[in-house]
């Protein structure tokens, strides 16, 4: 058994016999690790009383060889964004970026990930409402970015051609972005995505501000990235706080 | 597989049984006289047979409504919302609360698949509605699933024009500042109350 210590963030918890409780961590060495915390919910001497979702803190993991399920040792808190909770729009989209994390890199060191992920949580406690909501689009477009999964949306995903950002264009999952007017053929299927979506998520992607989209063109960016999310990334996997955070748009 | 591996692997299933307890218990059964495992699986049948949710709060009971809410000396003023069952038994066996409680069913949980509309809520809002109800307490966990669970409760109830309040957290009873952890403190800080 070997000592890792290593920066994590909380993605999930659930309780786990009667004291226990397993944790899912997106860790920046080893990915997403799953630990059990013995005694967790019963006492608060070894790992704090703070041990909740979206913290991040630094995790002692006594890890196994060959064990999907490694023992948490210790958890140092370093930021408990307890922020996230006095917002519901922060907190379904938190727990919407948690989700895209731990479906997206299991299993894998990712450590652009772990930042983008850092960097959407941190950025969620400081908006509310409508904000959160646009911020949460903005922040799940990094992760996957930093997935390696960015679309191809100034230049044709299929024959590399720039597109002039002024028109509409063909988005394709399958192609992997917007395509030209030329490959549309080529690229079956996909959605007809406008000047204005394919900037707001150039500028996105970018860390740009990008103008607030109205209630309609956000339930479509958030059809979009799901669908993408879907095709590349998630493998089919059902995404639950995904359509949490896509229901809200609904009521605004 | 046999009747002792078949029972074995049911009690493993319980909470805080694992594998090897499982076996022992089976084997403990075994050696028993019969009449004290028909008495168990007898307990067990009338246990899922007679015990259901109160029809007013959600607690566990045998009868229609639960001893709590049919006891005409507690406060109907006031409502004490749980996640769970299992919460009420921690509150009463506190003494303080004379009120009356709320079974949300859970918490928030979006990772979870768990949304208000899982939860007791709209039952809750039809008993503030029906009047009487002053204040509910909202004792879900201190997570952050229960906070957020607790801010949508409070954002559905202020409009029933009822006071809406939160249990406090921080430091424990009995405990000692120079041992309490960074997170605990802060809380404690942030939800101190002027001494009047």
């Amino acid at each position: 058994m070997t000592l890792h210590v290593t920066d994590a963030i909380v993605l999930h918890a659930f309780d786990y016999l009667e004291t226990s409780r397993i944790f899912r961590l997106a860790t920046r060495e080893s990915g997403v690790v799953s630990v059990l915390a013995r005694g967790a919910r019963k006492s608060v001497k070894r790992f704090g009383s703070s041990l909740d979702l979206f913290v991040t803190g630094t995790a002692e993991i006594q890890q196994r060889p060959g064990r999907d399920l490694q023992t948490l040792s210790g958890f140092d808190l370093t930021y408990a964004r307890s922020a996230l909770a006095a917002d519901l729009d922060r907190f379904v989209a938190a727990s919407m970026l948690c989700e895209l994390a731990l479906r997206c890199t299991a299993g894998e060191a990712h450590a652009e990930t772990f930042d983008a992920l850092t960097n959407g949580l941190d950025g969620l406690t400081r908006v509310s409402g409508r904000e959160a909501q646009v911020f949460g689009a903005q922040a799940a477009w990094q992760l996957v970015d930093s997935l390696g999964f960015a679309p191809s949306l100034d230049r044709c995903a299929s024959c590399h051609r720039v597109l002039d950002r002024g028109d509409d264009a063909l988005f394709s999952h399958r192609t992997g972005g917007a395509v030209c007017r030329d490959c549309e053929g080529v690229a079956r299927g996909g959605r007809r995505l406008p000047a204005a979506a394919r900037s707001a998520i150039l500028g996105w992607l970018a860390g740009a501000e990008s103008p607030m989209p109205d209630a309609g063109t956000l339930r479509s960016h958030a059809r979009l990235l799901r669908e993408f999310v879907e095709h590349h990334v998630s493998e089919g996997t059902e995404l639950r706080a995904y359509t949490a955070w896509a229901a809200r748009f609904e009521r605004t | 597989m046999s009747a002792i591996d078949d029972l074995a692997g049911e009690l493993a299933k319980l909470p805080g049984i694992g594998r090897k307890t499982a076996l022992r218990l089976t084997y403990h059964l075994l050696k028993q006289p019969p009449e004290r495992s028909r008495k168990l699986a007898h307990a067990l049948e009338v246990l899922r047979d007679r015990v259901h949710p109160c029809g007013v709060c959600g607690n566990l009971t045998e009868d229609p409504e639960c001893a709590i809410c049919r006891d005409p000396r507690r406060d109907r003023t006031v409502i004490c919302t749980v996640e769970e069952a299992a919460d009420i038994g921690a509150i009463e066996r506190a003494g303080e609360f004379r009120g009356l409680y709320h079974v949300l069913g859970g918490r928030i949980s979006p990772l979870d698949g768990v949304g208000p509309e899982h939860l007791t809520v709209r039952e809750l809002e039809a008993r503030v509605s029906a009047g009487g109800v002053s204040e509910v307490i909202v004792a879900t966990n201190p997570s952050v699933e229960g906070e957020a669970t607790a801010l949508y409760l409070q954002q559905s109830l202020v409009r029933l024009g009822v006071r809406v309040s939160r249990i406090a957290r921080g430091l424990p009873v009995g405990g000692d500042l120079e041992y309490a952890d960074g997170g605990t403190i802060a809380q404690a800080l942030s939800a101190r109350r002027e001494m009047i």
